[in-house]
């Protein structure tokens, strides 16, 4: 790529998560507002009507704070809300309620797999705007929106990294960690299709040695003169935000190429497309009037309070990952699958928890892990009873059913809706039933597959295996493969 | 004290005419002027007046219905369909957060 030659790639990215919570930021009106009837979840605050007064939701404050926790920022002990002031339909104060320069949440971090830091400048908490839509009226052509201010007020965490962002592809794993640290803690479900979490990254392409990242700035060196940055909007997906940073980068590296001056914009990715468009251009600073939030007291932030918040914290899942392996020997792919989700990852513990009561620590471990990864994840259903899952990983472990027999039996069990438990008696019963005249089964194979006998006599011991299937498909695979094996080398040798 | 205008409009997105800007510039600079009064005024030993609470005393998450679409449509000069229906140009459907 280009860009690796002549060019170095900066990005900071700013993500928006909607938290969840039961009420808004500042009223008591429900968040809930996916597929709901528009402006039904609206009141004078969350309408801006003139002489509302905005009461921060606990909840929202602690959320954000254990986003903070959970990327080792530090958490300020007071909090301060301030007024960012612009003029559009979708806000109906005519301001944001948001945090201008203290933040709950700064000087955090996360580092990514690959041992990459992504320095996170602030968390600060402030509220969602109203959705709109834009028309043209048929009959006049004239321009019109229409706004639902379900969505108005619905608690909202920003964080910001600080430019030190080199790839488009650490710019999308850290949006992943960020999102499976939301998920993980309960803080959002931050699917992005939703709009529960926005990814916003600002890109600029520098010649390389020729700017300096010094206390969290780009600076030029020298008499270089640093090209623009663009801000990229409209990303819908993850997947989204890896391609658009890429498409944006060539963009731009073709732009300074070509000996044009890169101007300071803002983009829209279109996904149908595959690239990004001109949305406006940001000539002069944003300004925004920032001024304290008078209807909000200053919200003291005393130890205990973070002391209780911290209680709500997790393991996460690199910890979980390091503890997969070094405890249990699980290779790093299952313990990165495994503890994807808090869901897996739990389902995990719990059925190796069970299954330790029957086999060592390590050896529960593996068996958990073979089993989600083998099967339980290829089925897709986390609703299979632990209990019921451990009885049959075990039956399989006692040799009473083959590993094929024993899926079969799980996914029989879940499609028509049957017993584990009593499906693996059944077969146990079963097995004990050919057992005991598994002898006369032999025979009969023996005397029904001449051919096969005397290839094996004639030294094609590969031929055994042909037997042992046989016996096999007559036991309806109840019998242990290797038993059998040895019940047939025995009475061939007759 | 010198004011811009114009500036001012634009970011209220209202357009003014020449004369109106001509007319509303003294006037918005004598209403500053007024209030730079203020700095004069000697605060030294006296205390920022801003109100305190601790964490307890936060509102509690607790959702409760707000107004009937009915009502929050009335305050709406157009409406279409349960929204509230705004004329005029928007750029490129940015959503501002």
């Amino acid at each position: 790529m280009m860009s690796n030659e002549k060019y170095d790639v900066i990005i900071g990215l700013e993500i928006h998560i909607q938290t969840n919570t039961k009420s808004k930021m500042f009223c008591n009106c429900p968040t809930g507002y996916f597929h709901k009837e528009p402006n039904t979840h609206v009141c004078p605050v969350c309408m801006g009507l003139p002489g509302a007064l905005p009461l921060p939701n606990k909840r929202a404050i602690e959320l954000c704070t254990l986003m903070g926790l959970a990327t080792n920022c530090d958490i300020a002990n007071e909090i301060h809300f301030d007024r960012k002031h612009y003029f559009y339909p979708d806000l109906p104060k005519g301001y944001q309620i948001s945090q201008y320069k203290r933040p709950i949440c700064s000087d955090g971090y996360i580092d990514l797999d690959s041992d990459i830091r992504v320095e996170i400048e602030r968390i600060h908490q402030e509220e969602d705007v109203a959705k709109s839509t834009h028309h043209t009226e048929k009959d006049t052509d004239k321009e019109y929106s229409l706004i639902d201010y379900n969505k108005s007020g619905v608690p909202l965490i920003e964080i910001v990294t600080k430019p030190c962002i080199r790839s488009a592809k650490d710019a999308k794993d850290f949006a992943t960690k960020i999102r499976q640290i939301a998920r993980y803690l309960g803080i959002s479900d931050a699917d992005m299709e939703k709009g529960q979490m926005r990814c916003e990254p600002n890109i600029s392409v520098q010649e390389k040695g020729k700017w300096e990242y010094k206390d969290g700035m780009i600076l030029p060196i020298g008499e270089y003169k640093l090209n623009a940055k663009v801000e990229v909007k409209n990303i819908g997906s993850i997947t989204a935000v890896e391609k658009s940073i890429e498409y944006e980068v060539e963009r731009l590296i073709g732009e300074i190429e070509n000996g044009k001056d890169i101007v300071q914009q803002t983009r829209g990715w279109n996904a149908d497309k595959g690239k990004t468009e001109f949305q406006r251009s940001k000539e002069t600073a944003d300004d925004y009037r920032y001024m304290p939030e008078p209807d909000i007291p200053v919200i003291e932030v005393s130890e205990d309070d973070i002391d209780r918040i911290s209680k709500e914290m997790v393991e996460l899942p690199d910890e979980k990952i390091k503890r997969y392996i070094n405890d249990w020997d699980i290779s790093q792919y299952s313990a990165e699958v495994i503890s994807s989700t808090i869901e897996n990852a739990r389902y995990f513990e719990e059925l190796q928890k069970v299954l330790s009561n029957s086999l060592d620590e390590k050896n529960a471990a593996t068996e958990a892990s073979n089993w989600l990864m083998g099967t339980v994840y290829s089925i897709g259903n986390l609703d299979i009873d632990i209990n019921d899952l451990a009885v049959l990983i075990l039956a399989f472990k006692d040799g009473v059913l083959t590993k094929n027999k024993a899926e079969e039996v799980l996914k029989d069990c879940i499609e028509n809706n049957k017993d584990i438990s009593d499906e693996v008696e059944k077969v146990k019963s079963e097995r004990e039933d050919t057992l005991s005249n598994i002898d006369d089964i032999v025979k009969e194979v023996i005397n029904n597959n001449p051919k096969a006998v005397s290839d094996y006599k004639g030294g094609k011991e590969a031929t055994i295996g042909f037997l042992v299937g046989q016996v096999m498909q007559a036991t309806k695979g109840t019998a242990n493969p290797n038993e059998v094996r040895d019940i047939l080398i025995n009475e061939l040798k007759k | 004290m010198k004011i811009d205008v114009k500036h001012i409009a634009e970011l209220s997105r209202i357009t003014l005419t020449k004369e109106e800007s001509e007319k509303f510039t003294p006037q918005m600079e004598t209403i500053l002027e007024s209030v730079t009064v203020l700095k004069d005024v000697d605060t030294k030993g006296v205390q920022p007046m801003k109100d305190r609470i601790t964490f307890k005393d936060l509102r509690n998450d607790e959702p409760k219905a707000g107004l009937t679409q009915e009502d929050v449509l009335k305050n709406a000069p157009h409406k279409e369909d349960g929204f509230v229906k705004v004329y005029g140009k928007i750029f490129g459907g940015i959503e501002e957060s």
